[in-house]
Parts: structure tokens; C-alpha cells; sequence
């Protein structure tokens, strides 16, 4: 056991947080939430520099993609940075790897994140999954208010079948995603909101010297710090079904809880458009949604651990 | 004690929402509409109520009012908002503004303001926040300095729902910079077109015209817009607030949206389900545990009291209700609650702002825990 990245893991993050400093970002995020769409040039930019492969390289793996995504999540990336990196590798080969690629399970409706911008889309129907290219599926965009581009979509063709268990594989890896991206993007909001309590001044102190608000947020830093690091874990062992969804629900709990909290913490200024908060804050709103949400993860969890 | 409506209370309540019904059969917030046109729909609306007395039914009659027991302020509160709040900001001139100046007007602001405000025909916004005062209310910092017969108003205010519709505001100055900062407040009401008021929109994710600033540069206002006397505006608005935090019927609302969502669920079979049957309850109970604490507030107000430590209690327990119902929301909807207007969509604006705007959630904690655990720690 060893909790510090090693000097190799240490040197991918820092050129990538330095990548991610330069293309991604709060004015990058501001700029694609008024023109839509998703992140293409920063999904591209970070193909060519390797990073959506890492979980490919032996002495990577998924873990450094998790972290990846982590990061990503963090400098508020508008793209699917999770699905490429952490499951698409899992169940598509390497050589057939999209650079632009989305998950929806058949189990739950709704509109998918990223639907209307990939290239290609893996199904997951049950045990298993299929992968359809952007030809084989139409898309009608849905207006929302969090955060990320979402549509429905309607399925023509038949697919490409990814293999008996594709399914369950994909939708392993698929929580373990969720879970870093929360991590990140709940990380991003927190810090933001700390940096705003230390300087906002009411009745004479800065927010940040209140007890009754420091509890709050050290109980929302502590519930992210711990989806964060079962993520990790979860990515380490390759999606074990078990850590996978309990990263999945601890991370859905500290969405919720991190979305609530940072709004009432940073009072009007939190709604503004000219704040960054909405740009990480309301994504939670759909990262705790997805792939059936605390319902589905919880299911999968005490299945997972106590059979069911 | 008995928990029965009477049979006026009945009768009131039952043609009262014949007539929302009529009038507005199919439900939609007007808080969403775009702000020049939710004026306009309002401020109709408003002066059907007004013909019916229906708008300021607890005022004096004397002021325009029907003299009539809070029960029917509540009534017509939870009403409104099972319709979509149709009176949008004015029932704020309904709720506190009226009330303010009933109680500290001089005759000729109560003839013009109160006959205005019982007809429907004018709109207010509430100029209190400020940059730097927030909860902090009593740091504001936007000076009225006499000069003869006049005030000259300078400063910022910030977050002013509806200041770009609205004809009047409703503002609190700082006439005197000695003293504790509560002491030398004042209020002014101040036609928002007189020169030197700038208004400005703040684009936010809420509903549209939620936010504005409103700037005063050199504004000259004649002495006689003081309501009450110098430097006791903030006791006044002190007293009034307990009725701005009573005045939305919000765990009403929330119970509509919760309502609506069992409908979702059941149209698709889930009502059978353990976990959705848990989130359904504890909602629901949620919103009638704010309910029965708001009608302990009318309930005080019937008998003459003043309902502070009821008012702070209920404020807390309708943003706890607004909050579990939009948690309900996203946790039955999933996905589909993402997309804009649906019902988990709307509960989140509500839920989100329910413990910042009114004043803040702590600011009532803070209160209660005062009176509750006492001063000293
Ligand atoms: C939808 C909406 C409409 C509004 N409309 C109007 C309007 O029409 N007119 C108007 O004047 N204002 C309006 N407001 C502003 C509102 O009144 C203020 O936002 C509110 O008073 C809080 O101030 P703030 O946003 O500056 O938060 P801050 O004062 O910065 O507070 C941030 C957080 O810190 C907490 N906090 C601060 N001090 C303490 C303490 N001592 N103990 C514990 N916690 C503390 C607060 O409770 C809050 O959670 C509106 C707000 C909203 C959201």
C-alpha cells in the first residue's frame, strides 16, 4: 500500500494539469456553456498527448486514467474524458478506440450526456454491451440547466456486439468514472467556495472564521476526499463490482451534499453568471443522475457484497 | 385546540381556487415567464383579485382591505402557489410593504401607496442588499443625507429581484453613520425613475430579471418619501420580515411539485417500490411539518402576537422542505429531471435559493439558537 504517486505518475499529472491549465478551465467552460456543444479541441489535445491511453500502458493503468479524469473533472473539462479514458478501453480493442465516445444503458431513460457530439455511443443492454457508430443514431437535443450537453437518443442501427459481459464490464467501470469525475468537479466547486468565505466579510469576520459554517465545509470536503480516494481504489483493482459502487454512492452523496452546500455557503454571488460557481456546481445535478444513480449504484453495491 | 377550518375559511378557500382553476387551468410558474411579460400577466391578475377583495383580504378595510382573519392570508398564500404564484413580486407590496406602511406611514403615503398597492396596480422591488451587506444587513452602506427639504441618496444596491419592472423601491439608507449600525437606518420609498437611479441586470441561472444592481448617483428625493422616522427604518423592517418569511406559502408549492412527481412515478408503476415509497413519505412529511409550523404562526398572528420565534422555526422547516422534495425530485425523475421546465427542474431553483433569498437559513438558526439555548455560550 502506498498513497503517494509515484515519480512517474507525479510527472504525467503535472504536464497534463498544465494542459488542462492552458486549454480547460473556468473561461474555456464559460465560453462552450454560451456556443453548446462539448470540447472537442481539448478531447483531441488530450489523445495526442496520450492521456485518454494511459489505462492501455501496463505501467499506467487505470489508475492514472482515474486520476486523469480526476484532474480533468477538476479544470471543469467539457469532455468525456471518463468514458474514453476509464471505459472504452475496458470493452472496446485498442485499435478500435473512438476518440469521441458516450455511455447510455438501456435500463434507464433520459437524455445522455454527450450523445449529440460523439462519434460513437456503447450501449449497454443488460449483461452486455454493443457500440454504435454517431450513423447509427439520431440524437434530439434536451435544454438544461447542468452543465453538460445532453439529448435523447434513438437507436437505428444494430451495433457492433462488444462481447458476452461487455455490459456489466462497461457498467463497472462506467460507476468508477462517475465516481472520479464527481470527485473532481465537487473538488472544484468546494475549493472555490473556501476561497470565498476567506475573503467575504460579514459582521466584521471573514464566512471562513465561523464554526457553524467550518463544520459544514469539513464534512463536504470529507465526503469528497473519501468518493475520491474509493475511486482510486476501485480503478487500481480494475472495477472490482463491489468498490466500484460504493465509489459510486459515496460520490453521489457528495454530490448532493457538495451542490447544496456550496450554494448556500457563497449566498447570491453563487447564482451570478459572472461567478464560476455554476460552471462545476450544477454539473453535479448530472453526474448523480447517471447511469441510474444512487438507485442503480446501490443496488449493484449490496448486490456486489451480499449477493442478491 | 382543534385542527378545524371554519366553515368561512371552507367557503372562502373553495371559491377562491373555483376561480384560479378557471383562470388558470393549467399549471405554469410566472416567475418563468420573460420579466416585461410576467409584469403585464401579473399585474392583470393582481386587479382581478383586487375586484374580488381578494388581494389585500387582511389589511384594514379602512386601507382597502377586507379586515379579514390571517387564516385567509394563509389560504390565499397556498392557493396562489398551487396556481403558480400569479401575483409574482407583489405578494411582497401584499405581504410587508403594505403592512409597513399601514403601520408607519404618514396619511398622505398611506392615501396614495395603499390605495395603489390594494388595486394591483404597481409593482415594487426591495432595495436592502448591498456588495457588502449580506446577512450583515445593518453594515449597509448607501447614505440618504438631508438637504432642506430633500435627501440625497448615494450608494449600491445589489440582487434587487424585479428592480427593472418595477415602478417603486422599497430602501433602506443609512442616515446616520454614529452609533450602532442598526441605529441609523431609514426607509425611503423611491419612484425607481427618478434621475440618478441606474438599474442594471445580473445574468444568473435563476428565472429571468431575479437579479439586478441598482445604483443611486446624487438621487434627490423630497423628505416626505421617509416612511417612519429617521434612523428607525431597520425595527420596522425587523417586525415586518417575519411576514416576508411567512409570506410564500413554499411547502405548499414544494408539495405540488412532490405531488406531481408521485404522478410520474405512479404513470410508471414505482409506487410499489420500498425506496421510492421512503423517498415519496419523507418528503411529503416534510412539507407537513413546515405547514403545521407555518399555521402556529397564523395561528399566533389571530391572536395578536407577535410570531418571531414561530416565523424563524418555519422558515427553517420550509427550506428543509423545499430542499427534500427537490432530493425526491432528482432521486425518483433521474436523467429525465435534468431537462429544463421539468418538474425536478423547477424545484431546484426553489430549493437551491430557499435558504439565501429572504435572508439566510443560518441568519435563522442563529436567531432561533438565541432565544432557544440562550445568549451566553
Ligand atoms: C432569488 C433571490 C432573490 C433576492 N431578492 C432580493 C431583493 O429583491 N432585494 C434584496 O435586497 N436582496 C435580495 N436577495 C438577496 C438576499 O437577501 C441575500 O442574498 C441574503 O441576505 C444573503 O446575503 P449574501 O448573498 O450576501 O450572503 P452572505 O451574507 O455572504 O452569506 C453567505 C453564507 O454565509 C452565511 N452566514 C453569514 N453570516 C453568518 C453567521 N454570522 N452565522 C452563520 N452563517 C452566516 C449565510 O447564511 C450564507 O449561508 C435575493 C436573493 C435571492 C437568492
Amino acid at each position: 500500500m502506498e498513497m503517494t504517486l509515484s515519480p512517474t505518475q507525479q510527472a504525467v499529472l503535472d504536464a497534463c494539469t498544465t494542459a488542462l491549465g492552458r486549454a480547460a478551465g473556468p473561461a474555456r467552460a464559460r465560453e462552450l456553456r454560451s456556443a453548446g456543444g462539448a470540447d472537442d479541441r481539448l478531447l483531441t489535445l488530450l489523445g495526442e498527448a496520450g492521456y485518454l491511453d494511459v489505462a492501455l500502458d501496463e505501467e499506467s493503468g487505470p489508475l492514472t486514467a482515474v486520476l486523469i479524469t480526476e484532474l480533468a473533472a477538476r479544470h471543469l473539462a467539457l469532455a468525456p474524458v471518463g468514458a474514453r479514458s476509464l471505459v472504452a478501453p475496458a470493452v472496446i480493442a485498442a485499435e478500435q478506440l473512438p476518440e469521441f465516445v458516450t455511455i447510455m444503458d438501456l435500463a434507464f431513460g433520459g437524455p445522455v450526456r454527450y450523445a449529440a457530439q460523439s462519434e460513437a455511443l456503447i450501449v449497454l443492454d443488460g449483461h452486455d454491451a454493443r457500440l454504435f457508430t454517431a450513423a447509427e443514431y439520431t440524437t434530439t437535443a434536451v435544454e438544461t440547466l447542468f452543465g453538460y450537453p445532453l439529448a435523447r437518443v434513438e437507436l437505428q442501427g444494430g451495433g457492433v456486439d462488444l462481447g458476452a459481459g461487455s455490459g456489466d464490464v462497461a457498467r463497472r467501470w462506467w460507476r468508477v468514472a462517475i465516481a472520479a469525475e464527481i470527485a473532481g468537479t465537487a473538488r472544484a466547486a468546494l475549493d472555490l467556495t473556501i476561497d470565498h468565505m476567506q475573503g467575504r466579510v460579514q459582521f466584521g469576520k471573514p464566512l471562513s472564521a465561523l464554526q457553524a459554517l467550518q463544520h459544514r465545509v469539513i464534512e463536504t470536503h470529507v465526503l469528497i476526499e473519501g468518493a475520491m480516494w474509493m475511486a482510486r481504489e476501485a480503478a487500481y483493482h480494475g472495477a472490482p463490482a463491489e468498490s466500484s459502487s460504493s465509489a459510486a454512492v459515496a460520490a453521489v452523496e457528495a454530490a448532493g451534499r457538495t451542490l447544496f452546500e456550496v450554494h448556500q455557503l457563497s449566498g447570491s454571488i453563487g447564482f451570478t453568471d459572472e461567478y464560476d460557481l455554476t460552471l462545476s456546481s450544477l454539473r453535479l445535478q448530472t453526474l448523480r443522475t447517471e447511469a441510474g444513480g444512487m438507485a442503480a449504484h446501490s443496488r449493484a453495491l449490496v448486490a456486489g457484497r451480499w449477493g442478491a | 385546540m382543534h385542527f378545524d377550518f371554519s366553515d368561512d375559511e371552507l367557503a372562502f378557500r373553495k371559491e377562491l381556487k373555483e376561480f384560479l382553476d378557471g383562470e388558470l387551468p393549467v399549471y405554469f410558474e410566472f416567475f418563468d415567464l420573460p420579466p416585461e411579460e410576467r409584469a403585464e400577466r401579473s399585474m392583470a391578475f393582481v386587479q382581478l383579485l383586487s375586484e374580488r377583495g381578494w388581494l389585500t383580504p387582511a389589511w384594514p378595510v379602512e386601507y382597502g382591505g377586507s379586515a379579514q382573519a390571517p387564516w385567509q392570508q394563509m389560504i390565499l398564500a397556498e392557493e396562489m402557489v398551487a396556481h403558480g404564484e400569479p401575483r409574482t413580486g407583489q405578494y411582497m407590496n401584499v405581504n410587508w410593504i403594505g403592512p409597513a406602511i399601514i403601520l408607519a406611514g404618514t396619511p398622505e403615503q398611506k392615501a396614495y401607496h395603499l390605495t395603489r398597492i390594494s388595486k394591483g396596480d404597481v409593482l415594487w422591488c426591495q432595495g436592502f442588499s448591498e456588495p457588502d451587506a449580506g446577512s450583515d444587513l445593518a453594515a449597509l452602506r448607501t447614505t440618504a443625507v438631508r438637504d432642506g427639504d430633500e435627501y440625497v441618496i448615494n450608494g449600491e444596491k445589489i440582487w434587487t429581484s424585479n428592480a427593472g419592472i418595477a415602478e417603486f423601491c422599497f430602501l433602506l439608507a443609512r442616515t446616520n453613520a454614529e452609533g450602532r449600525k442598526q441605529d441609523g437606518i431609514s426607509i425611503f420609498l423611491v419612484p425607481v425613475a427618478t434621475p440618478g437611479i441606474e438599474v442594471g441586470d445580473i445574468e444568473s441561472v435563476l428565472h429571468p430579471g431575479a437579479f439586478h444592481h441598482v445604483l443611486f448617483t446624487d438621487v434627490r428625493v423630497p423628505a416626505s418619501c421617509r416612511l417612519g422616522p429617521e434612523n428607525e427604518g431597520f425595527s420596522i423592517v425587523r417586525t415586518l420580515l417575519a411576514n416576508e418569511r411567512t409570506g410564500v406559502a413554499r411547502y405548499h408549492r414544494a408539495a405540488g411539485y412532490l405531488d406531481r412527481i408521485a404522478t410520474w412515478c405512479a404513470e410508471r408503476d414505482l409506487l410499489d417500490d420500498s425506496a421510492v415509497i421512503e423517498t415519496l413519505a419523507s418528503a411529503r412529511a416534510a412539507c407537513e411539518a413546515a405547514r403545521l409550523l407555518v399555521y402556529q404562526v397564523y395561528d399566533e398572528k389571530t391572536r395578536g402576537l407577535d410570531p418571531d420565534v414561530s416565523a424563524w422555526a418555519y422558515r427553517t422547516a420550509a427550506v428543509r422542505a423545499e430542499r427534500v422534495v427537490n432530493e425526491a425530485a432528482f432521486t425518483l425523475m433521474g436523467a429525465e429531471g435534468l431537462a429544463r421546465h421539468s418538474f425536478a427542474d423547477s424545484q431546484f431553483e426553489w430549493a437551491v435559493t430557499a435558504g439565501v433569498a429572504g435572508g439566510s437559513y443560518e441568519m435563522q438558526l442563529n436567531s432561533l439558537a438565541r432565544v432557544l439555548l440562550g445568549s451566553k455560550g
